[in-house]
């Protein structure tokens, strides 16, 4: 069987995606509120109120303490001679294999709080798909960019 | 030909039909739909239909009246619109296919329509002139397709694989200008050597017979009913007041077989809605073969005519509804890069009835790369139950809700047994193997479909793994290859450990060098 791929990402990573998912989290209490409105013109019991509560805040805080902890620990990258290899996902476990032949395209991209943290994501495209390696360190991303690229140059079109 | 010209004057009447088609269609649809219980006052319906009509002829006018096409040495130049102007150059050696089609609107004037697929597209790939004389249109298509000398071809893979100028960040206008030009003007080339004339290399015909088997067999009767049932279920609404009490009265007190009995001639009026759709779609089947040009003409009432680079080929479908299995017969469908069209999912239709054993001759002469019968490898017997449970569980909610609301609605226990039947026979179409340089999957939804991908064309592999799959270590694959303007992606689910292994080692660019070795010395672990 293939190794399986080795290149973690960079560990702030982690830090970002709890804060974005703390951030994003804040949109589930939609749920109790809208529950709590509906309250204030039917004549609903007030319990399923706090049973949401609880359910959202329990949801979050796992989200945002255990899964994207293990979303961190599962992803890894392998850049080989002749093709690239992505493994991730907490329950269902992609691993993708795209030929330096088939690259089209690799870029590096940030949004405000990965800039904050000096992090970058490297996307890389074919033909038909697009992938992302989220969060690798600036210097480490325009590395992985540049020798993605060099490789994709250099791949033997006959092969 | 030096000077800007317009349309003929019928495209008025054209651009007016189409436009009041898709406004009625939207008010059809809102009307059936929408809520509709308050009924809007007949004034308000008469202007609001008189203000369309208005809207409708005025817009036809004017896209006829601003709407100028100028024919150039090497390219088209257009020029349209009245409030937001719009000018057009579509270069010679940009065009991708140039097709003339007869709608039946055009027909009534004896015109055609000219549509133009540009290569890269963007935002609007495509562009069409709606009413033109076949000579005009004919002197277009070969104005833009001739007088080039030729140069190297662009061949699909250096599409794919596209030279990669990742510093300067204007490496598509390059590429536009190098690449895509040396391309077209080859395409250019063959095209402008063929003369209408002259006898194509091959030529399959749908046949008459064959054509009624198709309309009698083809499926889509599921999409036709829901809408027959959608349109009489709101028909209460235009009815008087006591024959619909009358009839309700009625049917509460009628038996089951009188509600069956609706059902099944809802079905019947789908199933010949269907089968004249399908007769004046495919009528006239004709695919031809010039070079690498794949030349496909159809329909009765509206005529089309399609172009298709067979280089351009990424992937071959074969399609085999149950009612068709009966019979043996199949639909053939292939995948390409630009030229397929949004009623076929993006595919072109290459054949759309023959015989099983008939598509690996067909295919030899239009692609022959493609023309193989593969043999399938089946999937472990773990994937039986994962196949028959994920349709069973639904179909149980379902029939259990029923059972418990719907007067006889016991007689939905018989959703499971016919969801497990049909996972069953999903689990015994399913298969995959490798073919020298292509993979092939088979698989079922309802109708069991076959793929051909070559390996150069897959963009990637991917192999998926949830947690429950993780119990029996199965995997399920998904490779992607690019079609007409998206990628599509292919799956298998539940195929087994070993299958995953031995795709990723054909598919694996590395494996092929790196992991020889490995494979060699982990031989004897991994038997």
């Amino acid at each position: 069987m293939r190794p399986l791929p080795d290149q973690p990402l960079a560990e702030k990573t982690l830090k970002v995606w709890k804060i974005v998912t703390s951030l994003s989290s804040l949109v589930n209490l939609l749920f109790p509120l809208a529950y709590w409105g509906v309250m204030q013109i039917f004549n609903l019991p007030a319990w399923p109120l706090y049973l949401i509560i609880a359910l959202v805040v329990i949801g979050s805080l796992l989200n945002v303490f255990l899964i994207q902890k293990l979303q961190w620990n599962r992803w890894r990258y392998k850049i080989y001679a002749n093709e690239i290899e992505l493994m991730h996902g907490v329950f269902v476990v992609r691993r993708v294999i795209i030929p330096m032949i088939r690259v089209q395209h690799v870029d590096t991209k940030q949004g405000p709080i990965l800039r904050h943290y000096n992090l970058a994501t490297v996307t890389v495209s074919t033909a038909a798909t697009t992938h992302e390696i989220p969060g690798l360190t600036m210097e480490n991303a325009e590395k992985l960019r540049d020798h993605i690229a060099q490789l994709a140059r250099e791949a033997d079109p006959d092969e | 030909m030096n000077e800007w010209k317009r349309q003929h004057p019928a495209a008025i009447f054209i651009s007016f039909l189409n436009n009041l088609k898709q406004m009625i269609i939207t008010l059809i649809a809102v009307f059936i739909f929408g809520q509709s219980s308050q009924a809007a006052s007949p004034v308000f319906y008469s202007i609001l239909f008189s203000g369309i009509l208005l809207f409708s002829i005025s817009q036809g006018f004017i896209s006829w009246w601003k709407f100028y096409y100028h024919l150039k040495e090497d390219e088209l130049l257009i020029k349209q619109g009245l409030i937001f102007r719009k000018n057009r150059y579509i270069r010679k050696d940009r065009i991708q296919s140039i097709d003339i089609n007869a709608k039946l609107v055009q027909r009534l004037f004896g015109l055609v329509e000219v549509r133009i697929e540009t290569a890269g597209g963007g935002s609007e790939p495509e562009f069409r002139i709606i009413a033109l004389k076949r000579e005009e249109a004919e002197e277009i298509k070969r104005q833009l397709l001739t007088k080039y000398e030729k140069k190297s071809p662009l061949s699909l893979e250096q599409i794919e694989s596209e030279t990669f100028i990742e510093e300067n960040p204007f490496w598509f206008l390059q590429r536009d200008e190098k690449d895509l030009s040396h391309e077209r003007e080859e395409k250019a080339e063959t095209n402008a050597s063929i003369d209408e004339d002259e006898t194509p290399e091959f030529k399959w015909e749908l046949g008459s017979r064959r054509l009624l088997i198709a309309a009698l067999t083809s499926s889509g009767v599921g999409i036709a009913a829901t809408f027959i049932a959608a349109v009489v279920s709101q028909a209460p609404q235009f009815l008087p007041e006591w024959l619909i009490d009358h009839v309700i009265g009625w049917f509460i007190h009628s038996s089951i077989l009188l509600i069956g009995g609706t059902l099944v001639s809802i079905l019947f009026a789908a199933w010949l809605f269907t089968l004249v759709g399908t007769i004046l779609k495919y009528g006239f089947f004709t695919l031809k073969k010039r070079k690498d040009d794949i030349h496909i003409s159809r329909g009765v009432l509206e005529q089309r005519q399609l172009t298709l680079n067979a280089t351009r080929i990424t992937a071959v479908r074969i399609v085999q509804s149950p009612i068709r299995q009966l019979f043996d017969y199949v639909s053939i469908y292939v995948e390409s890069a630009g030229g397929g069209t949004k009623e076929e999912d993006l595919s072109t239709i290459l054949t759309p009835l023959c015989k099983r054993n008939e598509v690996e001759g067909i295919v030899a002469e239009i692609i022959p790369e493609f023309a193989f019968t593969p043999q399938y490898e089946g999937l472990p017997k773990e994937s039986l139950r994962r196949y028959m449970i994920k349709l069973i569980v639904p179909s149980l909610l379902v029939a259990g809700v029923v059972t418990y609301f719907v007067p006889y609605g016991w007689i939905s226990v018989f959703l499971p047994v016919i969801a497990a039947l049909l996972g069953y026979v999903q689990y015994r179409s399913a298969g995959i193997t490798q073919y020298n340089d292509f993979l092939c999957i088979r698989s079922r939804a309802i109708a069991k479909s076959e793929v051909y991908l070559p390996r150069r064309r897959i963009q990637d592999m991917e192999s998926s793994q949830n947690i429950l799959q993780k119990f029996d270590d199965l995997y399920t694959i998904h490779v992607a290859v690019l079609t007409t303007m998206v990628g599509k992606t292919f799956s298998l689910r539940h195929i087994s450990k070993q299958q995953m292994k031995q795709n990723e080692l054909w598919y694996s660019y590395e494996a092929t060098k790196a992991f020889q070795e490995e494979k060699t010395s982990n031989g004897d672990e991994e038997a």
